[in-house]
């Protein structure tokens, strides 16, 4: 990184954003107002796994205005499978069609899509197409995934188990003889969902002349997600245009091409009509994409005052009945980086992946989220067995600055990063001492209060290397350019798709940063294949560390450029000495700077305008695209402290305060990173709390509404103290680190240590979430303190 | 199934609707209003995410058939700022980094624009307990709580 | 999420509103604040034929004071009765219940009549109503009838009300001074439907002995029940926190909860006996003062 200090980097400005979605004047994919657009509605499964017999659609389209009944059968003939199978050890591979032609999967899997006038006619004629189904025995969950004679929810693969990875360093079972003792630790995480405010949707524009189709969507990754489109239509990546204009909300759930938007797009072209869905609520409970079911269970051999000899792992994942990712990607990221900030050489996983009838999982924001709850749930588990202070056994087996950079025993490097000094700031935040005072008082007078600790080492940003390490197909590099126009306006672009993350404010900054320029004069354009390089979009918390490094390195280039000119303009060999500062050219000389008169926009004109006053050689224009590979893995690290009080005859939990020391290296928009470090925290307490996707027995999703699907209100979270830290990753040009994901990691965490902790005058532990008062008193009754 | 004609008032503005009677307020709004403002979230009525006032008053739009607006007044996001000047709540979700995504906004504006006529002094639980009827998925909601004090202690 | 066609009719008097609903038999539907039907509808759970939308009607939204009671008319919608000062005064309990439903924008449209003709075994006013003993007016063709709410609620949302017949109006009892109001109620998050209530009046006599009181519980089981016999049983032991701790055991072991895949009945059940412990220590208090 440079050694200057930023001055447009790091400001606090408000978002450019803003002014448009607070007036209504968003233009979110449902906003967009397409003439002639017919209107789109799927035909789910009420089953979670049966035969499709039949589909009779004779009633619905009898109806008036009721333009088509689409089925898997028409799909294949328009649209290519998706395959999914990297050559990953252990990974099966698998495919499935647009849309199911004989079997239905899970509760909600769509079997035919109907095209009509408008949705609610469409809905109407849905309830008209007549499916037969023959249900077959559905597989609820993962010990009946992996039960002996069970039914196969993939009939390509040999069984329910899709992925199963093993892994050893070192010498576990040595560790665990030679240990004072083996403690035992269990964390089972519940299926749970993305809930963007916005749900999916898509609209579609088939031009029949030209042959090009237009797919309005709400997109993290559009180039991606062309390239996927276009394939699977049998149609070059020239006749497609992505366009992603405001998104609300993604969290992960817009990444994935879904079956529904292909089906819709295919319908376009088919029909020569413009089509667009919009998904419902329902919908989108039941069938855009769940995340997160898995259990997790871990054994740590110790010594007798708490140092870690060995730890070994077991990960059992839920996946659902389809697979949009490899099965074994967001399960193996939480092997690779489990021991985080502690100190261990001595390792072993094994990750099982598991097919179920029920909704596809996919990556939701931090898809790794149970590890930090994993390892700090251990650190705990060792403290309360050895009896010793929780925070004492952290501090005795955490990495120091001076241990770094330090290599995991999966080979992963940490580096740049500040464990020790974001505990320490955190737990010094919340008074720890006087806390356990606090804490023993109210016990007295039957008060139950927990402090939990969780400290969290979030991988951020994956270099093209990681995934070529990890066998992915894809790479991690990022793409942008930065254009100054004749007038001096700057107009910059990259390949992520923004859905809430202010790139349009943090990105002006880097960019003017890079020029020399007010942020204000320069203008980010986003999510528009046509106009955006082919990045690889927004995914992990790559967008400040990948997407901002390489604009501000496009921006040098540019910078770089003008300052030749200006230098010819003057008459000097070289620009040495030369800067732009506030868009006027300036000569530093001797520590002073001196006006040369020749402003930015002056030097645009000359660039296009003017091209023999240019240096000799050079090419007219200011014009200028970048690429950029970060390393292969980019980290940051944060310590979360929360205090809860639990009523211990109710079960109910009332979370009382909440720290977190925050180190993400140089930051772009302190504004935005608190909004993020806010937001973040904010998924991570509501999914340990209250979020709860849940099936019963007969895998029937029993979650259709937002009644059931509980999501944190404004009274169930607390104000969030945030103590921010900056030791930049040398890595990266800017210095950023990443985060954003880190927030929900630690909060899961830090909730559940906190439960833990007041319920442990009981002699009980919670081993799952969600954290619901009912289970709480489950652990509770017949207990006394 | 037969439409119906009516007037609806929305921002002061009257509108000639022919729709069904079971067309929602928010797809009237939105389609024949052409007020892309008032976004739907749920169909439901637990996101807010479509608040709207009726008569001065919040109402999920997405539980009102807009045949049953006639002879009321409609508000919604697209009439609070005046002029091209933000109303002090919008401007000061602006300052405070209140929004993401952006999509919840509009039925927290308001909702806020008539709660703080009824009660323009809440302390920060008042606040949070009328919030808690809007989902954001991306703030955490405290930097809306922020704005909203922001309005009351100016 | 969209309704289904249906027929719509705005009546501007209660007449024609009844007419309609005679003529359309079981396919009508009263439409009031909407905040429960709509859901229903866009949902398809319900596909009533017509709705009879009585929100023009007037004369039906409003709050008045009676000697004895207070009468409450069926479009007064939930955030009215929560700020009414009259219902504050004479009835504390139902406008505590009025506060805790939904949300302020759910608070704005949703109505009284609309709630109890509802009848979700989980809401407020009906075990608040069904606790204090309020009086039910219904129209129907030809005839105004008044039912007890007592005898109002049938079961899981089913109630006494013929399908020709609207509610009109609620009367309630006003408490007197020496009896002290109180609801409370456990969902998971504010706003939401309760996962169990209560609702209790207690009055003590001058010498700090129970004179009278009334429990009800709600979302316990399919319609909210008043506990009128354990509660009588307790008249005349010493008000204190002791006879509120007996009567909510004695709850506890008389409530059998409904058992549903999110709420196990054991915790509902332990949930009737703690908040019945809570509910007549706060009545008490408020007694007191």
């Amino acid at each position: 990184m440079p050694k200057t200090r930023f001055t447009q980097i790091g400001r606090a400005i408000p978002r450019r954003e803003d002014r448009r979605l607070l007036t209504g004047n968003g233009r979110y994919v449902d906003d967009i107002e397409i003439p002639g657009a017919l209107h789109a509605c799927f035909v789910r499964s009420p089953h979670p796994h049966a035969r499709i017999v039949r589909i009779d659609a004779k009633a619905a389209l009898a109806m008036p205005g009721v333009a088509a009944v689409l089925t898997g059968a028409d799909l294949a003939q328009w649209t290519t499978p998706l395959r999914v199978a990297p050559p990953i050890e252990g990974l099966h591979p698998v495919e499935m069609t647009t849309l199911p032609v004989d079997k239905v999967r899970f509760h909600g899997d769509p079997v035919a899509c109907v095209i009509a006038r408008d949705r609610y006619l469409a809905e109407d004629a849905a309830e008209r197409v007549e499916v037969e189904y023959a249900p077959l025995p559905a597989v609820a969950n993962a010990d009946q995934a992996l039960a002996e004679g069970t039914a196969l929810v993939d009939e390509s693969l040999p069984s329910n188990l899709v992925s199963e990875q093993r892994f050893s360093t070192g010498d576990v079972f040595a560790r665990r003889r030679e240990a004072h003792r083996v403690v035992e630790s269990a964390f089972s995480q519940h299926r749970q969902t993305h809930l963007p405010i916005e749900t999916r949707g898509c609209a579609a524009l088939w031009d029949e002349g030209r042959e090009h189709l237009t797919l309005h969507i709400g997109s993290q990754v559009p180039h991606p997600l062309r390239t996927q489109l276009a394939a699977r239509m049998r149609l070059s990546e020239s006749q497609v245009t992505i366009s992603s204009l405001d998104v609300g909300g993604g969290f992960g759930q817009k990444i994935a091409l879904y079956r529904e938007e292909l089906t819709v797009a295919a319908a376009s072209r088919h029909l020569r009509r413009p089509v667009r869905w919009r998904e419902d609520r329902m919908e989108n409970l039941l069938a855009a994409s769940h995340a997160r079911e898995e259990l997790c269970r871990t054994r740590a051999a110790v010594t007798d005052d708490g140092r870690l000899l060995g730890l070994e792992l077991e990960i059992l994942e839920d996946f659902g009945a389809y697979c949009f990712y490899p099965a074994n990607y967001l399960a193996r990221v939480v092997a690779m980086i489990l021991t985080g900030p502690y100190k261990v050489s001595d390792y072993a996983f094994v990750v099982r992946v598991v097919l179920t009838n029920k909704c596809g999982s996919g990556p939701m924001r931090a898809p790794m989220s149970i590890t930090s709850w994993v390892m700090e749930g251990t650190m705990d588990a060792i403290a309360r067995e050895l009896k010793l202070d929780p925070l004492e056994v952290r501090r005795r087996n955490m990495v120091a600055a001076a241990e770094l950079p330090y290599t995991m025993p999966t080979g992963e490097v940490i580096a740049d990063i500040t464990p020790r000094e974001t505990l320490e700031a955190a737990v010094t935040r919340v008074e720890y001492a006087q806390f356990r005072e606090r804490q023993a008082a109210a016990r007295r007078e039957g008060r139950y209060l927990g402090l939990g600790l969780c400290s969290v080492v979030e991988s951020t940003t994956y270099g093209s290397r990681f995934y070529k390490a990890a066998g992915i197909p894809g790479s991690g590099h990022e793409a942008a350019w930065v254009r100054i126009e004749p007038s001096g306006a700057v107009n910059a672009s990259l390949g992520l798709g923004a859905s809430g993350q202010g790139y349009e404010t943090a990105f002006s900054q880097v960019v003017g940063e890079g020029l020399g320029v007010d942020p204000a004069s320069v203008r980010i354009h986003l999510g528009n294949t046509d106009v955006a390089p082919y990045g690889m979009g927004s995914r992990g918390a790559r967008g400040g560390t990948a997407g901002g490094a390489t604009l501000f390195l496009c921006a040098r280039d540019a910078n770089e450029k003008m300052l030749a000119i200006a230098a010819k303009l003057l008459g000097f060999d070289s620009s040495e000495g030369l800067r732009m500062v506030e868009g006027k050219v300036v000569r530093e000389v001797l520590g002073e700077r001196i006006d040369t008169g020749i402003s930015f926009a002056q030097l645009a004109r000359t660039a296009y305008l003017d091209p023999t006053a240019l240096p000799a050689g050079m090419a007219p224009g200011l014009d200028f695209s970048r690429t950029y590979d970060p390393p292969p893995m980019t980290y940051s690290n944060a310590a979360h402290v929360c205090e809860v009080e639990l009523d211990v005859e109710t079960g109910a939990v009332r979370i009382l305060r909440y720290v977190v020391a925050e180190d993400c290296g140089t930051v772009l928009s302190p504004v935005v990173v608190e909004g993020q470090q806010h937001g973040a925290v904010a998924m991570g307490l509501s999914g340990a709390l209250l979020e709860h996707m849940l099936y019963d027995e007969a895998a029937q999703n029993i979650t259709g509404s937002l009644a059931d699907y509980l999501v944190a209100t404004a009274t169930d979270l607390p104000r969030f103290e945030i103590l921010p830290m900056h030791t930049p990753s040398r890595g990266n040009p800017v210095g950023t680190k990443g985060m954003a994901e880190g927030g929900v990691m630690g909060a899961i965490g830090a909730i559940s240590n906190a439960v833990n902790d007041a319920l442990a005058p009981f002699g009980v532990v919670a081993e799952r979430q969600p954290l619901s008062p009912d289970y709480l008193r489950s652990l509770l009754r017949g207990k006394t303190p | 199934m037969d439409t119906v004609d009516f007037e609806l008032s929305v921002n002061g503005e009257r509108h000639a609707v022919r729709a069904e009677p079971r067309k929602l307020l928010t797809d009237v709004l939105r389609e024949d209003c052409r007020l892309t403002g008032t976004h739907v979230g749920c169909e439901h009525g637990v996101c807010g995410a479509c608040t709207v006032l009726v008569d001065g008053r919040p109402a999920r739009a997405c539980l009102l058939y807009a045949v049953q607006m006639r002879g009321h007044e409609i508000t919604t996001i697209e009439a609070i700022a005046k002029d091209g000047v933000l109303s002090p709540l919008q401007q000061a979700l602006h300052e405070v980094h209140g929004l993401q995504c952006g999509f919840c906004t509009a039925g927290i504006v308001m909702t806020f624009e008539a709660y703080l006529k009824e009660n323009p002094r809440p302390t920060e639980e008042e606040i949070r307990d009328v919030l808690s009827g809007n989902l954001c998925r991306c703030t955490g909601y405290q930097n809306i709580v922020e704005a909203v004090l922001k309005v009351v202690h100016a | 999420m969209k309704p289904a066609p249906f027929r719509y009719h705005s009546p501007g008097t209660l007449d024609e509103a009844l007419a309609l609903l005679a003529e359309h038999g079981a396919g009508a539907k009263v439409l009031a604040g909407g905040q429960s039907l709509g859901p229903m509808m866009n949902m398809r759970l319900a596909q009533p034929d017509a709705l009879v939308d009585i929100n023009a009607i007037a004369g039906l939204d409003y709050v008045r004071e009676h000697e004895k009671t207070i009468e409450i008319g069926a479009l007064t919608r939930h955030h009215a009765i929560a700020t009414s000062p009259l219902v504050r005064a004479a009835c504390p309990l139902l406008a505590e219940a009025a506060r805790q439903i939904g949300h302020y924008a759910i608070r704005q449209r949703g109505t009284i009549g609309g709630s109890l003709a509802h009848a979700d075994p989980a809401a407020q006013f009906p075990l608040a109503c069904a606790t204090l003993g309020a009086e039910i007016t219904a129209a129907g063709a030809g005839r105004t009838r008044t039912i007890a709410a007592s005898e109002f609620f049938l079961s899981l949302m089913s109630t006494a009300l013929e399908p020709e017949e609207i509610i009109v109006s609620v009367t309630l009892p006003k408490a007197p001074t020496s009896e002290g109001q109180a609801y409370v109620q456990f969902s998971r998050r504010r706003g939401d439907f309760a996962i169990v209530a209560l609702a209790a009046t207690v009055r003590p006599d001058a010498g700090g002995h129970i004179d009278q009181v009334r429990l009800g519980v709600g979302g316990a089981t399919d319609r909210p029940m008043v506990l009128a016999e354990l509660a009588d049983c307790t008249r005349g032991e010493k008000a204190d926190s002791g006879w509120a701790a007996r009567l909510a055991k004695a709850a506890y072991d008389a409530v059998a909860p409904i058992d549903t895949p999110r709420v196990p009945a054991e915790f509902r059940r332990e949930l009737v006996h703690v908040l019945t412990r809570r509910v007549l220590v706060t009545a008490l208090e408020r007694a007191r003062r």
